[in-house]
């Protein structure tokens, strides 16, 4: 049997009915797009996660409030508890902690800025402590960070991102400048290097104060986390299992944990994955819903060219040509559905590649491929079993 | 003239009892190499049925059917398929042939299963449908001919392989009287070259082209006579 003959009249006969041939396919065409734009997103979010536990470096540590990670899952997440971690715990882990670099507090939230009547919202706000400058995490463009004196005295000053430079300040050099933060007017001192957009979230859109002026001057009086850098990644299970026995003669294990960056980034890996996981498989039911779509068609296809399959039986082909004829005409359907489905994709993650590092992978594409084949042939074998069953007569008769 | 079909009390029932129908009742026949038989009957004669099983495109309920010496019932359906593709042409009452393809391709189409290869298939169909006069035509599609030019069309198809036998049911059915003249012309000359010809047909008009007539009425083999061929 000649197959670009088969693949020739398998075209025609999808080429014929072009509006049912694409609403056939849409389904395929939406379930292919869209497990691969989950896949892409997920690639690309997991990217931008791992650079930015990058920029914070491997020998850094975090303690956080609450039960985080092994064990606990996040079902208990620390978030939900009431954080009972003090600023002075910071000092204390400095004082008793051998092989540490730096020790350094973190508040972190979302407040809104002003600057000359101009209001922003959605402004990433952290404080933190002098100390914090030393890991390196950020960079200056122009200006100062702020010292240990400014923090300890709780100074109302503010180091700024490239976003609110250009949003605020019309790019004029900020510096000297005075902005509202919660209401109260602090002083440009600083000017960060950009740093681009993680998960979707523009890292240059930030306003950074010491951590003793937001306790101070704004009533942040717990960290959100407190920073520990190593001062080197051998002693990162010493300090973990020290920094657990101190902080454990106060706190309970459930109401603090303390997290490697190696750790930290596992868990953001998992909680991404289960999400990925649960998107991808949502998509995947349309891809399966697309299948069902495919092989009602065909059988539609079936009893419309009964007369067809009788033909071609009666002038020789066998069983298997007829079959092997609606398979690639399913195939085919499911296939081009998938290819139109894998375009949009890529359209799509280039489009959103503003907010999110969407990547198309090879094995996207690959998986692409294969599953709507895959589709078409598992859904396309029913039909097309049936049209190879038919007896001549039976179909030569038919109307 | 050796023997081409032999069928011995053939018997072809529809459904179970009570219901059950019989179609055809103890049919025997004979037919030699080279004869151009006509089998007539009124609609509902078990005509068709009979075609359909010397045809190969049926099995009989009861009954022994040889083609070419082959006992036709026991074989499976790959090796009918293979018969009726290699040892058997039909042309059919409504041509049968696949819309939106061109007439070459149509003509092709039993040598396209058989396996032969597009340069053969090409020179071949081309050369039949010169023959039938269609040389002008092969690239247009049914919708493109007249009825006349699709049945030769189907006839083209039918005598690719170089059949053993041609069936052809009812092929002027659907063709005005100036043309059916035209189309039992071609089965005529196609005898007198050698070709063993079955039609199936209703109008004794049409049966007289044929060299033997044989009458069929309620599943049975009425009459079975000689006749002279018209000119």
């Amino acid at each position: 049997m000649d197959f670009s003959e088969i693949f020739v009249s398998a075209f025609e006969a999808i080429r014929i009915n072009k509006v049912r041939s694409f609403l056939t396919s849409l389904g395929i065409i939406i379930g292919v797009a869209s497990v691969i734009l989950l896949i892409s997103l997920g690639t690309g979010l997991q990217k931008s996660i791992t650079s930015q536990f990058e920029r914070l470096g491997t020998n850094t540590l975090y303690v956080m409030p609450g039960n985080i990670g092994e064990g606990a899952g996040f079902a208990g997440g620390g978030g939900l508890q009431t954080n009972k971690l003090k600023f002075s715990d910071a000092d204390l882990i400095e004082r008793n902690v051998d092989n540490i670099a730096s020790v350094s507090n973190g508040v972190e939230s979302i407040t809104s800025v002003e600057y000359r009547g101009e209001k922003r919202n959605g402004v990433i706000f952290l404080g933190v402590d002098a100390e914090f400058w030393t890991t390196g995490a950020y960079k200056l463009d122009s200006g100062r960070f702020f010292s240990k004196a400014e923090d300890s005295s709780a100074k109302r000053v503010v180091v700024v991102g490239k976003t609110i430079v250009e949003k605020l300040f019309a790019g004029q050099d900020p510096i000297g400048k005075q902005l509202t933060v919660r209401g109260k007017r602090y002083q440009v001192i600083g000017v960060l290097e950009e740093l681009g957009s993680v998960v979707g979230q523009d890292q240059d859109n930030i306003v950074i104060i010491p951590a003793e002026t937001a306790n101070l001057q704004i009533g942040f009086d717990r960290p959100t986390w407190i920073l520990i850098s190593a001062a080197s990644s051998d002693a990162i299970s010493q300090i973990q299992d020290d920094v657990g026995e101190l902080i454990g003669k106060r706190l309970s294990d459930d109401e603090f944990s303390v997290l490697t960056s190696e750790e930290s980034l596992d868990i953001a890996e998992t909680i991404l994955g289960v999400v990925q996981g649960v998107f991808v498989g949502i998509a995947a039911i349309s891809l399966l819903v697309g299948g069902i779509g495919i092989s009602n068609i065909m059988l539609v296809s079936v009893t419309e060219r009964t007369r067809e399959i009788g033909l071609r039986k009666a002038i020789g082909a066998k069983n298997s040509d007829i079959l092997i004829q609606f398979l690639i005409e399913a195939v085919i359907l499911s296939l081009t559905g998938g290819l139109i489905g894998l375009t949009l994709a890529t359209a799509a993650s280039l489009a959103v590649r503003v907010f999110i590092p969407a990547t198309v992978t090879v094995e996207a594409i690959a998986l692409a491929i294969g599953f709507s084949a895959l589709v078409g042939t598992v859904f396309g074998v029913f039909p097309a079993y049936r049209a190879s069953k038919l007896e001549p007569i039976e179909a030569l008769r038919s109307e | 003239m050796n023997v081409l079909i032999s069928a011995k009390n053939l018997t072809k029932k529809y459904g179970e009892a009570p219901n059950e129908t019989v179609a055809l009742e103890n049919i025997s026949i004979e037919i030699k190499n080279g004869e151009f038989t006509a089998i007539v009957g009124p609609s509902g004669s078990g005509k068709s049925t009979l075609m359909h099983i010397l045809g190969c495109l049926d099995k009989p309920t009861e009954g022994e059917y040889f083609f070419r010496g082959r006992e036709v019932s026991k074989l499976s359906d790959n090796s009918l398929a293979e018969i009726r593709n290699k040892q058997i042409g039909f042309v059919f009452q409504f041509f049968n042939l696949l819309p939106r393809t061109s007439a070459l391709k149509n003509a092709e189409l039993p040598l396209l299963y058989a396996g032969v290869d597009k340069e053969e298939r090409h020179s071949k169909a081309l050369k039949i449908l010169s023959s039938l006069g269609l040389s002008e035509r092969v690239n247009s599609t049914p919708g493109q001919l007249s009825g006349g030019e699709q049945q030769r069309v189907a006839i083209a198809r039918a005598l690719i392989n170089n059949p053993s036998v041609i069936f052809a049911d009812e092929p002027t059915g659907n063709v005005d009287t100036k043309t059916s003249r035209e189309i039992m012309k071609i089965f005529q000359s196609l005898n007198k070259r050698g070709n063993t010809i079955i039609v199936i047909t209703h109008d004794p008009e049409v049966a007289t082209y044929a060299s033997r007539i044989i009458t069929v009425r309620d599943g049975k083999v009425e009459s079975d006579k000689k006749i002279k061929r018209r000119k």
